[in-house]
């Protein structure tokens, strides 16, 4: 046998599972899961990899039957590590995120996926898909397959 | 049947239906509008996405 230098595998399924605990204080203090949602913005917003949390700046308006701060994402996936090499970790919302009789007060491109039970709502990711607009209908965002290669958030 | 537009319901037979599918880079998207009388009175979008985000860094040496 032999040493490696490694991140170990589970690591990464502990990160998505809140297992790890750095830094000089415990900000966690909560033992249940957490609440995730999707909020809609516009695409004149700037939702982007330096979005830190949840901002309504930007976001659809509370009209139509959209409400601020978008709605909660279905979590009865655990994060796995399954499949290849086991080293990518990977969680996918269980099922699709759905707005009913939506009628858009603009043309909206971006979902962020957000931390809801965090008191500052953290910013997990953005999603784009193009401009779209929904009069008086429904939208939905349909999850990818929930693998190592498509999953929602992948850490790698 | 009836279907829910912005004029409240209206008889599926009174409206005229476009589906269209567009690529994105990461999401295939389809859109069905509903038109009646040439004024679109509901469209309905579902955006598949096909690739979630990646967080990736390679191991390095000491």
């Amino acid at each position: 046998m032999a040493n490696t230098q490694a991140i170990c595998k589970t690591f990464r399924v502990d990160l998505l599972k809140g297992l790890h605990a750095f830094g000089t204080s415990v900000v966690r203090a909560v033992t249940t899961v957490d609440t995730f949602k999707m909020a809609l913005y516009l695409e004149t917003a700037t939702i982007n990899s330096t979005t830190t949390a949840y901002t309504a700046t930007g976001e659809l308006a509370a009209t139509g039957n959209y409400t601020a701060g978008g709605v909660a994402v279905t979590n009865a996936t655990e994060p796995a590590n399954t499949g290849g090499t086991g080293i990518v970790a990977f969680w996918t919302p269980s099922g699709s995120v759905t707005w009913t009789n939506l009628t858009s007060s603009g043309s909206f491109d971006c979902a962020l996926l957000y931390n809801d039970t965090s008191a500052s709502d953290r910013a997990v990711g953005a999603f784009t898909f193009g401009a779209q607009s929904v009069t008086a209908g429904n939208f939905s965002l349909t999850m990818p397959t929930n693998n190592l290669t498509t999953g929602l958030l992948r850490i790698a | 049947m009836k279907v829910w537009t912005t004029k409240g319901e209206i008889d599926r037979d009174e409206l005229v239906v476009t589906d269209e599918i567009t690529e994105e880079d990461n999401a295939r998207v389809f859109a069905t509008s509903w038109h009646h009388n040439g004024e679109l009175v509901r469209r309905d979008v579902n955006v598949n996405i096909l690739r979630g985000l990646e967080l990736k860094g390679e191991q390095q040496d000491v």
